[in-house]
């Protein structure tokens, strides 16, 4: 877990190693757990896992699917991993995400006609400001009012969905489509591709991109010290003289505009339009990739593309082997429950 | 009207039980942001019960037993190894989404969701009461399971408030070192009532499966785990302020379906953010001295007390 | 009625209880003695079955006791009355004491509980209103909620682990009177503490622990305070030295009408005005919970006063923060260093850099700069000669000493106009604790102004030109230190005497 912390001895790279085996543990511990499930369906597990890595990495087709799928993952998770670093537990990614999708959708419809990169930029940018705001709304419901970040972001999920369904079903709607969503974006908001031929998008540049920031951020500046304080102990944190009320609307705002941009990023570079309901699983889950990088940016990649290839490679396993895609759902959500486990025993033997 | 108040009343059934299932975890200190997994896995666990035995009895038996396993695992997770608790819930959900959806493929199904039906729970009116007006319907014309929603309030209220056990177990969710001192393993109380109300909140789910809809479709849940435990915040961790609250969330539901109907200036959906927003308001109310068990979300170290 | 033989425990490398021997016989209040860390709480946690011990034997009223829990000591007829009460402040006095309580029933009836609480209320001078919401007594009603919860469950033992460290003169006597008529009930009593008055006053047989193993044992009568004292900390407490005052500068701290509640809103500090000079350490002596803590708290910044300024140099720092005073040259060690002087799981390095790191050297344009981080943290572990493998462990495998040595290097090797110094030497073996004090008077001595709080009367002699006592909020007196009278000090410090200090004494002498 010591990925880019400042010190290269051998001893602090066994700390390393220490510290990525929790999530390779659940990791393995998942596949074990829900092989048994397949073999309970009198399926093969080796024969349904072959086929969902092939389902995942079988084409270059398939690989630009599994990184697309990944980006909002990353994006999302890693300032998730923020906020928990600095013990905020923004559980509002659905949400935030959510309405990053709806604004990006608003702006690409709405505003004057201009070329592609000035309108794609206009509308993600609409995405970020909208997941900051919701998120800021959930910091600003904490300041002021004294409730639980878990339980105002959790509760705005809820409302940020509706927004997104009332909005589809109001001006946004795409009239007579028989299914909630928004007409086809301008041509000239969507997302670039990165390779001619295959559907990944510069989205995943971008992701690249901010989980550099994250990682520079957290373990090269001032700002990213006071974070990590915070996380580990609040009383010597007021005694550094960090605002932990600063601190969590700044990482409130961060994580909810990183979220907001992945909600962008779907609709521009994967559906061209606002689906809705396109926004599900993608909060809670990054909240498991969070955890499975250990809170740090530069783990969150890998764990948000196993997420990601997961997910797509699911598909061609239940076509190949009649395994149900569900299976995903609970690699998923054991991954989870095993990280946490782990987690909570080596807490207070963690690098902070 | 009287139709209104029955879906009232019928929306609001399995909310009942699940969010008095919540009560017990949360009263423990431990968060129940798990609800919706547990309710879901008492569905499905019903549901595949009663078709597969044909006795109604024996599903709503597996409802039980489905939402307790998936409140173990909570319990088992959030206890002996110290897992943050919110999150922990929040991965239940998950795995309960997946399983059950796999366990209809993969087992039932031979990878295709297989249709599978039984005939709901038929009301059961009391004989006499059911024929007096308004009420008679309202009240006295339910199915068994409703019936049972009120007899869990009171008998969740009684245990609380009247008995030893209850007194316990409120302790530990205020001060488990307290307890521990006392010689009682507060750990062993929050597993004991997480996965209780897990069994509670598996009866929700058959509410929806067995009384009301009678087969599982994927996260046929839908939210309602969630809104149960809105509803707990909004009748401050109390079984029947609760239970108003549930009601109160039930006529907002009702009241969502028929507003086309009704020409109301609101749309469906924000008729469907109340609950959310109402919790939300709740909570900020209480602001500073919100009423929440005092050791919620937090881990219990024995050698470490807190 | 009580034999505990052999009892050994270790954490880790720290042995806790070194072959312990207790044995308290009926009818007895046993006094347990003993400086901080000296293993008195491991061993009534190992008697309680809070701890399982790695060796010994206990025997209590001919049954064996081993690898019991706490329920199975209780039923035996243990009581234990923590430091830190176990009581729910959420209930009221009738519900704490139904929790666990086995006779109470599986029905609760809180009617005839609170009878019963009645009743013993009565008989021993308890003074409980049944119905009473715990959280909303004072400290001495939530003990004496302990206490009718023991008495209730037929404890034949009652074990108070330093009952007297927060309350107040008055309730101090209403508890031993209330130990006394327990005793002549027929029930024995362990009595923890490190205050040898009481002890002396309240106990039939004494045990001192030193170092985890035990130091003497003796009958009360047979005793006296020196050689108690003697026992506990194998050396002569020494009278204050003699030491040239009258080298005090200017004015460097200033506090005026300082007033501040607790987070319950309880006025803990009660408008309190002083100063320190440059070259001077003001010791602020009294008993813990009189308004040390938020003192501290206050002046470093930490907490909001309700009135009152404090000034640094002269310029008013009342309404900045932590880094605006510590850039007015305001230093803090503070009284826990485990969670708020130190990050336990951060390295050394990061630990000496963490106060400052919003500026140079630590901070370069947006960046960290690790390198100065590291090369400060090598510069300063060889300077104050901390133990520790490298600056890349983390604080939490530190001894105690060093943990503390730690914290001094980054307050001090910042050159501080003021030092507010919060018990720097809690639970600090002699040597450790020699170290704080000849840095803190090398900072005297180069003109910086100390404010010293210490709960040690003898530790505050030694290093202060002038010393406050607090009682309740307030000062109860000031007295510099060519001036000393043990006796007033500690009859001031049991809230006995009051002087109005005058302006010489609070806020010290220019230099002739």
């Amino acid at each position: 877990m010591t990925v880019g912390a400042p010190a290269s001895r051998p001893r602090v790279e066994l700390a390393a190693v220490r510290a990525l085996a929790p999530p390779l543990l659940a990791v393995l511990l998942a596949f074990a757990v829900t092989g048994v499930l397949i073999v309970a369906a009198g399926k093969n597990p080796v024969l349904a896992y072959w086929s969902l890595a092939h389902g995942a990495f079988g084409s270059w087709d398939r690989i630009a699917v599994g990184l697309n799928r990944a980006t909002p993952y990353a994006l999302t998770g890693v300032g998730i991993a923020l906020c928990f670093r600095a013990r905020v537990i923004n559980i509002g990614g659905e949400g935030q995400l959510a309405l990053g999708g709806l604004a990006a959708t608003w702006v690409a419809l709405h505003m004057v006609p201009a070329p592609r990169p000035v309108a794609t930029l206009f509308a993600l940018g609409g995405g970020v400001l909208a997941g900051a705001a919701w998120a800021g709304l959930a910091a600003g419901i904490r300041l002021k009012r004294g409730v639980h970040e878990v339980l105002a972001t959790l509760l705005l999920n809820f409302v940020g969905l509706l927004i997104v369904s009332e909005a589809l079903q109001g001006d946004l709607g795409e009239p007579g489509a028989g299914f909630p969503q928004s007409p086809l974006l301008p041509n000239a908001s969507w997302l670039g591709r990165l390779v001619a031929g295959t559907d990944l998008h510069v989205g995943v540049l971008i992701a690249l991109a901010a989980v550099a920031v994250a990682h520079v951020a957290l373990w090269r500046t001032p700002f990213g010290f006071r974070l990590r304080i915070l996380g580990a102990s609040a009383p010597a944190a007021a005694y550094a003289g960090i605002s932990p009320a600063r601190a969590l609307v700044s990482v409130m705002l961060l994580s909810g505009g990183l979220a907001g941009l992945a909600g962008a990023i779907e609709v521009l570079g994967v559906h061209y339009r606002l689906i809705d309901g396109f926004a599900h699983g993608f909060g809670f889950n990054a909240v498991a990739i969070a955890l499975l990088g250990g809170l740090n940016p530069l783990a969150v990649l890998p764990a948000g593309l196993f997420f990601g290839f997961l997910e797509t490679g699911a598909v061609a396993m239940q076509r190949a082997v009649g395994v149900p895609t569900p299976l995903v759902a609970v690699i998923q959500g054991l991954t989870m429950v095993f990280v946490l486990s782990a987690m909570g025993l080596t807490a207070g033997r963690r690098r902070v | 009207m009287t139709e209104f108040l029955a879906a009232t009343v019928r929306i609001a059934t399995p909310l009942v039980f699940t969010a008095l299932g919540g009560i017990l975890s949360e009263r423990a200190g431990v968060f129940a942001v798990g609800l919706e997994g547990m309710m879901l896995a008492g569905a499905f666990a019903g549901v595949i019960t009663a078709f597969l035995s044909g006795s109604m009895a024996a599903g709503v038996a597996a409802s039980v037993l489905g939402g307790a396993a998936m409140a173990a695992l909570v319990a088992v997770a959030t206890t002996r190894f110290r897992a943050e608790q919110m999150v922990t819930g929040l991965a239940v959900n998950i795995l309960a989404l997946g399983l059950t959806s796999f366990l209809l493929r993969g087992l039932l199904g031979r990878g295709e969701a297989p249709t599978i039906r039984v005939s709901p729970l038929s009301p059961l009116p009391v004989p006499g009461l059911a024929s007096v007006p308004v009420i008679g319907p309202l009240l006295f014309r339910q199915p068994v399971l409703t019936y049972l929603a009120l007899a869990a309030a009171v008998a969740v209220f009684v245990f609380l408030m009247r008995t030893r056990s209850g007194l316990t177990l409120r302790a530990v969710g205020e001060n488990p070192a307290a307890v521990f001192a006392g010689g009682v393993d507060p750990l062993r109380v929050r597993m004991l009532a997480v996965t209780c109300g897990g069994a509670l909140a598996g009866v929700g789910g058959a509410v929806l499966s067995l009384q009301q809809v009678g087969t599982f479709t994927d996260a046929m849940t839908n939210g309602r785990g969630y809104l149960a435990l809105a509803a707990i915040i909004v009748g401050r961790w109390m079984p029947f302020g609760t239970l108003l609250a549930c009601l109160l969330f039930g006529a907002a539901d009702a009241l969502q379906l028929r507003v086309q109907g009704l020409r109301l200036p609101v749309s469906s959906y924000v008729i469907q953010m109340t609950p959310y927003v109402v919790s939300l308001a709740m909570l900020a109310g209480f602001g500073r001295t919100a009423q929440l068990p005092a050791a919620i979300g937090t881990a219990f170290a024995r050698d470490r007390p807190s | 009625m009580l034999r505990m033989l052999g009892i050994t425990k270790s954490y880790g490398a720290v042995r806790a209880n070194r072959g312990i021997d207790l044995v308290v016989p009926p009818r007895t209040i046993l006094g347990l003695l003993g400086e901080n860390g000296s293993g008195k709480t491991t061993l009534m946690n190992v008697l309680f079955g809070l701890v399982s011990p790695d060796a010994g034997t206990i025997v209590f009223n001919d049954h064996p006791l081993a690898g019991h829990t706490p329920r199975e000591a209780l039923a035996a007829g243990i009581g234990m009355i923590h430091q830190h009460f176990m009581l729910v402040p959420a209930m009221t006095v009738t519900e704490n004491v139904m929790l666990g309580w086995d006779a109470a029933g599986r029905w609760l009836r809180p009617a005839a509980v609170a009878e019963r609480i009645r009743a013993a209320s009565h008989t021993y001078g308890l003074d409980l209103e049944p119905d009473a919401r715990v959280g909303a007594l004072p400290l001495g009603g939530q003990q004496r909620v302990e206490i009718v919860k023991a008495i209730l469950r037929g404890a034949e033992l009652l074990i108070l682990d330093e009952p007297t460290s927060s309350l107040s003169p008055p309730e101090v006597s209403g508890l031993l009177h209330v130990l006394r008529r327990l005793r002549d009930e027929g029930r024995s009593v362990i009595f923890i503490s490190h205050k040898l008055g009481e002890v002396l006053d309240v106990c039939d047989e004494v045990v001192v622990l030193r170092d985890g193993a035990v130091a003497g044992r003796t009958r009360a009568s047979d005793t006296d305070r020196a050689k108690l004292a003697r026992m506990m900390v194998d050396r002569d407490v020494s009278a204050p030295v003699a030491r040239e005052g009258g080298a005090a500068g200017a004015e460097r701290l200033v506090v005026a009408d300082l007033a501040a509640n607790d987070a319950t809103g309880v006025e803990r500090l009660g408008g309190v005005s002083f100063s320190v000079r440059s070259g001077e350490v003001l010791a602020v002596a009294g008993v813990d919970g009189n308004g040390q803590a938020e003192l501290v708290d206050v002046i470093a910044g930490l907490r909001r006063p309700t009135r009152g300024h404090v000034f640094v140099d002269g310029a008013d720092v009342t309404g900045r923060g932590v880094t605006g005073r510590r850039q007015a040259g305001l230093a803090h060690v503070p009284a826990d260093r485990h969670t708020t002087g130190l990050v336990a799981d951060m390295t050394v390095t990061e630990n000496l850099a963490f106060r400052d790191c919003d500026g140079p050297p630590f901070r370069r344009g947006p960046w960290l700069d690790f390198g100065a981080m590291r090369a400060a943290a090598s510069e300063r572990i060889a300077r104050f000669a901390i133990r520790v493998g490298g600056p890349d462990v983390p604080a939490r495998t530190l001894s105690g000493g060093n943990q503390q040595k730690l914290v001094l290097a980054r307050e001090l090797t910042r050159h501080p106009r003021v030092l507010v110094a919060a018990q720097p030497t809690r639970g600090l073996d002699p040597g450790a604790t020699r170290f704080v004090i000849d840095e803190v008077l090398a900072l005297r001595a180069s003109g910086g102004a100390v404010l010293y709080v210490s709960t040690e009367l003898e530790e505050a002699l030694i290093v202060a030109d002038r010393i406050a006592v607090m009682y309740r909020g307030r000062f109860a007196g000031v007295v510099r230190r060519d001036a000393v009278d043990i006796t007033r000090l500690g009859l001031m410090m049991s809230g006995a005497l009051t002087e109005s200090p005058d302006a010489a004494a609070l806020y010290g002498r220019k230099a002739p």
